[in-house]
C-alpha cells in the first residue's frame, strides 16, 4: 500500500522556483491498480520518483508498505518495482536474458537463479524467444515489457509503472494490459497515462492531478458523474473560442464539433444533443488539456516561491 | 558468492560484454596501448643513450615501458568511472543502480575493478612488448610493487569517486577527469623524470599520486629496491589514499544526494 500526506516538493534553481507537488494526499491500495492522470508536468512522475524515494520530498509524507519513503529508502528500494518512462532503460547491447541477469545479480541474487528468474519472466511477458537477442533488436513495445520484467525481477510488492504503453502499439498495449491485470493481485499497482481507454479498463481508482494538486479521486465512473452533464455541439468554426478549443473532438466540414458541459456552448450552435460523458470528457473537464492557461506551473524570475498554476 | 555474481555482472556483462561488441573501438583501444611503447622507444633511441641517461632515468625504455605500463590505472580508470557514470545517465539506468540494493556505492567499486580490470590487461601487454624490447624486471621487486599498485588503486578509487560527483552536478566537462587525463602523463613522470621539470611544476607532480607510485615501481621492479628502501614512497601514497578515498566517498554520496533532492538523477 502507498500513502502520502500533504506532500510537497519544490525544485529550486538559481533564478526559478518550481512547486511540482503542492499538498499530495495519495492512497494506492494493495491487490487493485491506481492510476494517476493529468497534463504533461502536473507532477505524475515527480510523485512516483518521491514514492520510489528517487526525489527527495521537501515536506509531507509517504510511506510505501507503512515505510517511510526518507528514512527508511533502502527499505522501500527492496519493495518497488519502477518503470519510467524513456526511450532506453535498457543495455541495447545485451540480451534480454543478459539484461534481466545483470539486475537480478545488483538485487542480490546468485548468478544461474537470477538467469533462471531473467527466462522464466521473459516468458511471462511473451519475449520467451527473443532472450539470446541482443536488445537492440527488439520493438519499443519489446523494450517496454522487458522493461516490465526487469522490474519484477526481485519479485516486488509495489510496482510503478510510468506510462507503460507510451509509443507501442495496440496489440503490445494488450499484451502490456493483461500482464499489468495478471500482476495486479496482491500487489500495489500505480501507473501513469494519457489514454483514458487504458485507465479506465485497468485502474480500480484514479486520481487525477493538475498544477502539482490532486483535483479529482474515485472510481472511472465516479469521476465521468464528476463531468457533469455532457452534450455534443456542432459549432461554426469562428464560435470556438480559446475556452473551447480543449473540448474539440474532430473537425467536419465547415463545421467543429465539441463535447462540453452544457452551460459553455453558445447559443449559435448548429447543434446540441446530450452524450454520456466518457472518462477522456470528464479528465478534459477537471484536468484541462494542452491550453496555455493550463500550465501546470509557472516560472517567476529572481523569486523564492512560483505562483499556483490553475487548480 | 555475492561478490562473484556482482564481479560477473559487471566485469562481464555489463563490462567486457558490452565493450568488445565495439569491435572497432576496443581494436583501437587495444591499438592505444602499443602504440606509445613504440614511439617513446624510437624516440630514446633517436636521442641517444647519453642525453637520455643525462636525465638520471638509467635506461630509458625500461623508465617509460613501467611509466606507460602504469599510467593507464589512473587516467583511464578515473575515465572509466566518469565516464561510465555519464553513459548511465544516457541510457536512463543510472536510477536502477540507486533503486538496487547494490547502490551507488556498488555501481562505483565495481566500475573502478572493471577500469583496474581493463588496464592490468593494458599493463601486460605493455610489459610484454617491453620485455620484447629488452626490459628486465626484478622478481624480487613483485610483492613491494604489489603494496605500491595497490595504494596507488586505491588513491585512485578515491579521485574516481570525486570526478564521478563532478559527473552527477555537470553532466558533461569534468575537470577532474581532464586533469587526471591529461596531466599525469606531463607531470606524473610517466615518460620523461620530474626532476627536468621547472620547480613549481615539480611541486605539482609531486601532489599526484602516480609520481610517487611510478617512482616505488620503477624502484622496486627495475632495481629490486625492497620495502625498507621504499617505505617513504609507501607511506606518502598510504597518505595519499587517506585523504582521497574519504573525501571521495563523501563528496560522491553527497552529489547522489543533492540529485536526489534536486530532481536531476535522471537528468543528462
Amino acid at each position: 500500500m502507498i500513502e502520502t500526506r500533504s506532500l510537497v516538493k519544490v525544485f529550486r534553481g538559481r533564478r526559478w522556483t518550481v512547486e511540482a507537488l503542492r499538498g499530495v494526499d495519495f492512497t494506492a491500495p494493495r491487490g487493485s491498480i491506481t492510476a494517476l492522470v493529468g497534463p504533461n508536468g502536473a507532477g505524475k512522475t515527480t510523485l512516483l520518483k518521491v514514492i520510489s524515494t528517487l526525489i527527495l520530498p521537501t515536506s509531507g509524507e509517504a510511506y510505501v508498505d507503512g515505510m517511510d519513503v526518507v528514512s527508511r529508502a533502502k527499505d522501500v528500494r527492496r519493495v518497488i518495482g519502477l518503470v519510467t518512462v524513456s526511450d532506453r532503460l535498457l543495455y541495447y547491447r545485451l540480451s534480454g536474458v543478459d539484461n534481466l541477469t545483470f539486475y537480478g545479480i545488483l538485487y542480490g541474487m546468485p548468478t544461474s537463479y537470477a538467469r533462471a528468474r531473467a527466462r522464466d519472466l521473459l516468458e511471462l511477458v511473451g519475449l520467451g524467444e527473443w532472450g539470446e537477442e541482443p536488445v537492440m533488436h527488439y520493438s519499443t513495445g519489446m523494450m517496454r515489457r522487458l522493461a516490465i520484467a526487469r522490474a519484477l525481477m526481485h519479485d516486488p510488492d509495489v510496482i510503478l509503472l510510468d506510462e507503460p504503453t507510451l509509443g507501442i502499439d495496440a496489440a503490445s498495449s494488450r499484451r502490456v494490459h493483461r500482464l499489468l491485470g495478471e500482476l495486479s493481485s496482491g500487489r500495489t499497482i500505480v501507473l501513469t497515462s494519457h489514454l483514458m481507454k487504458e485507465v479506465e479498463e485497468l485502474a480500480g481508482s484514479i486520481y487525477v492531478m493538475r498544477a502539482g494538486r490532486i483535483v479529482a479521486r474515485g472510481t472511472a465512473e465516479e469521476i465521468k458523474a464528476m463531468a457533469g452533464r455532457i452534450v455534443e455541439a456542432g459549432l461554426k468554426p469562428e464560435a470556438v473560442d480559446e475556452g473551447l478549443s480543449k473540448f474539440v473532438v474532430r473537425s467536419e466540414p465547415g463545421l467543429v464539433i465539441v463535447r462540453a458541459p452544457e452551460d459553455i456552448i453558445p447559443e449559435s450552435a448548429v447543434y446540441v444533443r446530450d452524450v454520456e460523458p466518457t472518462l477522456e470528457d470528464a479528465y478534459v473537464i477537471l484536468a484541462g488539456e494542452g491550453g496555455a492557461d493550463l500550465r501546470p506551473y509557472q516560472f517567476r524570475r529572481g523569486g523564492a516561491h512560483a505562483h499556483g498554476g490553475h487548480v | 558468492m555475492g561478490v562473484m555474481s556482482k564481479l560477473y555482472a559487471y566485469l562481464y556483462l555489463r563490462g567486457f560484454k558490452v565493450w568488445i561488441s565495439y569491435r572497432t573501438q576496443a581494436a583501437l583501444t587495444m591499438l592505444s596501448w602499443v602504440l606509445p611503447v613504440f614511439t617513446y622507444y624510437f624516440t630514446g633511441t633517436a636521442l641517444g643513450n647519453k642525453l637520455v641517461s643525462g636525465l638520471g632515468t638509467g635506461n630509458y625504455t625500461s623508465f617509460m615501458v613501467i611509466g606507460l605500463a602504469f599510467q593507464g590505472y589512473v587516467s583511464s580508470t578515473i575515465a572509466t568511472v566518469s565516464q561510465r557514470l555519464r553513459n548511465e545517465q544516457l541510457y536512463g539506468t543510472l536510477e536502477y543502480y540507486v533503486l538496487s540494493p547494490s547502490g551507488i556505492l556498488g555501481f562505483l567499486v565495481y566500475s573502478s575493478i572493471w577500469g583496474f580490470a581493463l588496464n592490468s590487461i593494458n599493463a601486460a601487454v605493455i610489459l610484454a612488448v617491453g620485455a620484447a624490447l629488452g626490459v628486465r624486471l626484478s622478481p624480487s621487486g613483485v610483492l613491494v610493487s604489489s603494496v605500491i599498485l595497490a595504494l596507488l588503486l586505491l588513491s585512485t578509487f578515491g579521485i574516481a569517486a570525486m570526478s564521478g560527483a563532478v559527473v552527477m552536478v555537470t553532466k558533461q566537462g569534468n575537470p577532474i577527469s581532464f586533469f587526471f587525463s591529461t596531466f599525469t602523463t606531463l607531470m606524473g613522470g610517466v615518460v620523461f623524470p620530474v626532476t627536468i621539470l621547472p620547480p613549481y611544476l615539480r611541486y605539482v607532480s609531486y601532489a599526484i599520486p602516480l609520481t610517487w607510485a611510478l617512482e616505488g615501481l620503477r624502484g622496486a621492479l627495475l632495481y629490486g629496491e625492497g620495502i625498507a628502501q621504499l617505505l617513504p614512497v609507501v607511506a606518502v601514497l598510504a597518505a595519499f589514499a587517506g585523504v582521497t578515498v574519504p573525501l571521495g566517498l563523501f563528496s560522491y554520496r553527497a552529489a547522489f544526494d543533492r540529485a536526489r533532492r534536486d530532481g536531476t538523477l535522471s537528468q543528462y
